[in-house]
């Protein structure tokens, strides 16, 4: 098993907006799909999954319609909306920005400066 | 920001669909983590175990969840809620006291508001009302402060003053409508044609009146009003064209106002051109005003009410310099008035609304004061319990909130009655005929008075939560907890607090009481006010002949005919004619020049009452005689110029000598020595306009043939109850000529007693509030003096055991009532002082500050509180030392 990293605060949403521009999922489907799209380097706390789904639907960045799943249950199924999208995208954008600078300025070496 | 709260409303409009998705959707995750734990070779009972050990406590997560969407301050809230109902419910004495109180309180505030606002808030049914404005001549010097407006002065005015985009003249009048045989007479409006474009309301269907329509060979058409077409013509909508006979004379129908057409408070079912002769326009006509004509005009966008004025100043004052009677003009003060139309309708009954709203309020405050302490009371016997829960961890948030859910559901609720009780008394106001004030058709109760009253319902709430929430959460805990008594003490600012407030609904009674007492003894100092004749058994009624068949001729023969009728009727003493009865409610004021009076500097000519009377006027009124004789129906027949002066008249103009014989002329100057009119009596000085009325300003009657006018009163003295000769009279005058009917049939005693309505109305609330005021401030001294006894009882029983006597504990306590009693009532004299003042406008020969009515009403409250104070300082002497020293 590789090792798991803590996840940021603030990057759950942005990993469960990812998850779900992918392709509509239920709660558990978020949870391993960000498992799988993080080669398993991310463990996401349980408890917080579903207040954060909950918190994005609440501000119309995710819709929720209940549908049926693999096994044929009862599920409740979410999807991106276009507000999330743009969303998504803004973070994406400033969260390569900023891994980008930190990453830079963590490989400088003592020549550079 | 919208799209949350709809989402909010959406989850909670369907909680319980919310509620069940949530726990479907947590099993959900759960069976699935539990399956692929399975999969990977875990024993099911583990691996169940295991995924709802991840997922961490079930309550928590959908605790998250709901606050995710901002559910749980409802549900915090819905909690605090059923608390709140549950405590309300557990002390019913409480809070049936707390809902009446507020049902009361908040009712008499609303109903008086709602007269107000349809009074003097609501704007005028037009566009832009705030621009309208009526001029009127005002000749104050000359005892005339309103004459309406000349036509003369209309024509001078359109069009050149830039100050207004359009000007306009009215008149009321009532004519007789119909067919022969079906007539009835309806209120009807003469007006200029620019009259609906200065409103800028116009009909609905047609057009309005033209310039060329505005002679009477001209005028031969006629605007509906809305109701009127809807009652007459079944609102056909093909009306247009149509003939309408109004007083015999054909006219065609132009137009149809809208349903929401309403010029100030008149019913008017019918408007027709204000038509005239060139005669009547001319210059010389200028100050013939005699308040029939009024003016109305609107105000450019961008021009002033000063700016109006002053260029109507520079008019008049350019157009004065060739007029011959320029002189007197100036002596008498005139002046061209602009004021705002709405206010100017409404100013009479301005100042007796807002006293009303002011003694309304004063109630609100006492109810809210014994509210309050109520609710510190009850409060204080809670402290224990809330220092505990303060111990246990309950936030000061919570307990504000929870305070303030309490206060305000209690106002809400007590908000709610208030409007049922303001709904009866609007209803009662009805009754009290609040619909004959300036506007008084509009009161009503409607969404606007609803919505005032909830939000003053929850603000109040919210200011009654402030004492409280400062009571429970400012003492130190520590403290609390260790006292032994069970609702912990009460501190010495609380007590305080109490006793201010009893002192201040105190000194608020006394206000109202003396304020009702001003208002009464007013009402009742001018019910005492003779009206100068005698004013039983007899009947009135006007009655209006259209001039198109009745020319001056046919006018006298007609009242000669109905003299001679009503003279074989049984019952009838005496009958009378005359142009205006006192107290009609349209007595107007003419000039009248005496021979030989030589004026002082700076003294006008004055308006004085003057009358033409035939038949037996004066013997049906009951004038009394005071020299020479009174004008008979030989008079009336006779082309002799005689008059009757009254004795203010009299002693005005001839203070030394006797009025026989002396002679005068009727109009401003002085004319020709045949022309004038030679006095041959002097009877009593009537009221004329109304009881309150305070200068003399003295009336003249001339022969009715000499002063004939649009329409007449008739007075009958009969040995009968005079309302049940009502349709006799009427009968009478159908005789002579089936269309005419008479108008306005009222006794003289009801003429009298209806002109009082605007004393006798806030007089009888203001005893109402004042009432209400005082039996409150009983229950809020009883409240907190019962409250006092039994916080002390231990003390009592210790004091009693030690020796002291029922007595002295009985005085102690009304010696504190006492001393409350003596600040409060010290407080509302004060406060009387200042009220009276303010009520000046509105007293009638009382003195602001009157000894009787403070007097009165410090007996009166000293009674009640006295009263109130007796049980629980009875109580108190009554405590039996063993059980209050034992019990715990």
């Amino acid at each position: 098993m590789t090792k798991t990293a803590e996840l940021l605060p603030g990057t759950l949403d942005m990993l469960i907006l990812k998850a779900v521009s992918l392709k509509p999922l239920h709660g558990y489907g978020v949870l391993v799909r960000i498992r799988q799209i993080s080669g398993d380097a991310l463990e996401i706390p349980q408890g917080s999954l579903y207040p954060a789904l909950y918190r994005l639907e609440h501000h119309d960045l995710i819709a929720a319609a209940w549908g049926q799943s693999e096994n044929n249950r009862r599920a409740k199924y979410y999807t991106l909306t276009a507000a999330g999208r743009r969303r998504l995208r803004d973070e994406t954008a400033g969260w390569n920005r900023l891994a980008t600078a930190i990453a830079a300025a963590l490989n400088t070496t003592s020549e550079e400066v | 920001m919208f799209k949350r709260l709809r989402s909010l409303f959406r989850v909670l409009t369907r909680r319980r669909e919310f509620e069940d998705g949530m726990t479907e959707e947590l099993r959900f995750h759960v069976e699935q983590y539990t399956d692929e734990l399975v999969r990977t070779g875990m024993s099911p009972g583990k691996a169940a175990r295991l995924a709802q050990q991840e997922l961490g406590s079930l309550t928590n997560v959908k605790g998250d969840c709901r606050e995710a969407f901002g559910v749980h301050l409802f549900d915090e809230f819905r909690r605090e809620l059923s608390y709140a109902a549950r405590l309300l419910r557990k002390t019913p004495g409480f809070t049936a006291t707390a809902l009446l109180t507020l049902a009361i309180c908040l009712g008499a505030n609303l109903t008086i508001f709602a007269v107000i606002d349809s009074v003097l808030l609501r704007p005028l049914p037009f566009p832009e009302p705030g621009r309208l404005m009526t001029i009127f001549n005002t000749y104050p010097k000359a005892g005339v402060d309103r004459d309406g407006s000349s036509l003369t002065n209309y024509y001078e005015r359109r069009g050149h003053i830039s100050a207004f985009a359009s000007l306009a003249i009215y008149g009321y009048s009532t004519e007789i409508i119909g067919d022969p045989g079906s007539t009835a007479r309806e209120q009807t409006m003469r007006v200029s044609p620019d009259f609906f474009s200065t409103l800028g309301l116009g009909p609905a269907i047609g057009r309005t009146f033209t310039d060329e329509e505005t002679t009477s060979e001209t005028d031969h058409v006629a605007i509906l009003s809305d109701t009127f077409w809807g009652q007459r013509y079944n609102a056909d909508p093909n009306v247009l064209g149509k003939q309408i006979r109004v007083n015999s004379v054909p006219r065609t129908v132009i137009g149809v106002l809208p349903p929401t057409f309403r010029f100030l408070s008149a019913d008017t079912r019918l408007f027709l051109p204000l038509a005239s002769r060139p005669e009547d326009r001319l210059p010389s006509r200028r100050h013939s005003g005699g308040n029939v004509i009024q003016m109305i005009a609107r105000l450019k966008p961008d021009a002033t009410l000063a700016q109006a004025q002053s260029q109507i100043d520079a008019q008049n004052a350019t157009l004065e310099l060739d007029d011959p009677q320029a002189k007197m003009i100036a002596d008498a003060g005139f002046r061209s008035l602009v004021v705002p139309l709405h206010a100017d309708h409404v100013a009479a009954i301005r100042p007796t609304l807002l006293l009303l709203q002011a003694g309304a309020m004063a109630l609100l405050l006492i109810g809210a004061v014994n509210l309050v302490n109520l609710l510190l009371v009850r409060a204080s016997s809670r402290v224990k319990e809330l220092a505990v829960r303060q111990a246990l961890g309950a936030s000061r948030g919570y307990l504000v909130s929870e305070v303030i859910v309490e206060t305000t559901l209690l106002t809400i609720v007590g908000g709610l009655l208030g409007l049922a009780v303001a709904a009866g008394g609007i209803h009662l106001l009805r009754v009290l005929g609040a619909d004959r004030l300036p506007l008084g058709g509009r009161i009503a109760f409607d969404a606007r008075l609803a919505m005032v009253g909830l939000v003053a319902a929850i603000i109040m709430g919210i200011v009654f939560a402030v004492p409280i929430a400062w009571f429970n959460l400012r003492r130190h805990l520590g403290n609390t907890l260790q006292s032994e008594s069970r609702g912990g003490t009460s501190g010495r600012t609380a007590q305080r607090m109490r006793h201010g407030f009893i002192v201040s609904q105190i000194a608020l009674a006394f206000i109202l009481l003396a304020g009702a007492g001003l208002l009464g003894l007013s009402l009742q100092r001018a019910m005492a006010v003779s009206p100068g004749f005698q004013s039983d058994h007899v009947l009135t009624g006007q009655i209006l002949l259209p001039w198109a068949t009745y020319p001056d001729a046919a006018r006298l023969t007609f009242v000669e005919s109905l003299m001679d009728n009503l003279s074989h009727m049984p019952g009838v003493l005496s009958a009378g004619v005359v142009n205006n009865v006192p107290f009609s409610g349209h007595n107007g004021k003419s000039a009248a020049t005496v021979m030989g009076h030589v004026r002082r500097p700076g003294e006008s000519a004055r308006g004085h009452y003057s009358y033409g009377v035939a038949g037996d006027y004066f013997r049906a009124m009951g004038f009394s005689l005071l020299a020479g004789r009174f004008l008979t129906a030989d008079d009336s027949r006779r082309s002799e110029r005689v008059c009757v002066v009254d004795e203010d008249f009299a002693r005005y103009y001839w203070p030394n000598a006797s009025a026989i014989g002396q002679r005068l002329w009727d109009g401003s100057e002085a004319a020709k020595d045949a022309e004038a009119f030679t006095v041959v009596g002097v009877v009593g000085g009537a009221k004329q306009a109304g009881l309150t009325e305070d200068e003399a300003q003295g009336a003249i009657y001339y022969p009715y043939a000499f002063r004939i006018d649009d329409s007449f009163f008739v007075a009958v003295r009969t040995s009968l109850p005079p309302e049940s000769l009502g349709l006799a009279l009427q009968k009478e005058v159908r005789q002579i000529d089936p269309d005419i009917p008479v108008n306005d049939l009222r006794s003289m005693e009801t003429r009298i007693t209806d002109s009082l309505a605007a004393r006798r109305s806030p007089a009888l609330l203001a005893g109402l509030f004042s009432g209400i005021a005082l039996l409150l401030t009983a229950i809020g001294t009883y409240g907190v003096l019962s409250y006092a006894v039994a916080q002390r009882r231990r003390e009592i029983g210790l004091r009693m055991a030690l020796g002291a006597q029922p007595r002295q504990i009985r005085i102690q306590f009304l010696s504190l009532s006492l001393r409350l009693l003596a600040s409060g009532t010290i407080l509302g004299v004060i406060g009387a002082w200042l009220t009276g003042q303010a009520m000046q406008a509105v007293l009638f020969h009382v003195q602001p500050l009157n000894l009787a009515i403070l007097a009165g009403a410090a007996c009166l409250i000293g009674l009640v509180s006295l009263a109130a104070c007796l049980l629980p300082s009875q109580r108190a002497a009554r405590i039996s030392p063993m059980e209050a020293l034992t019990e715990q």
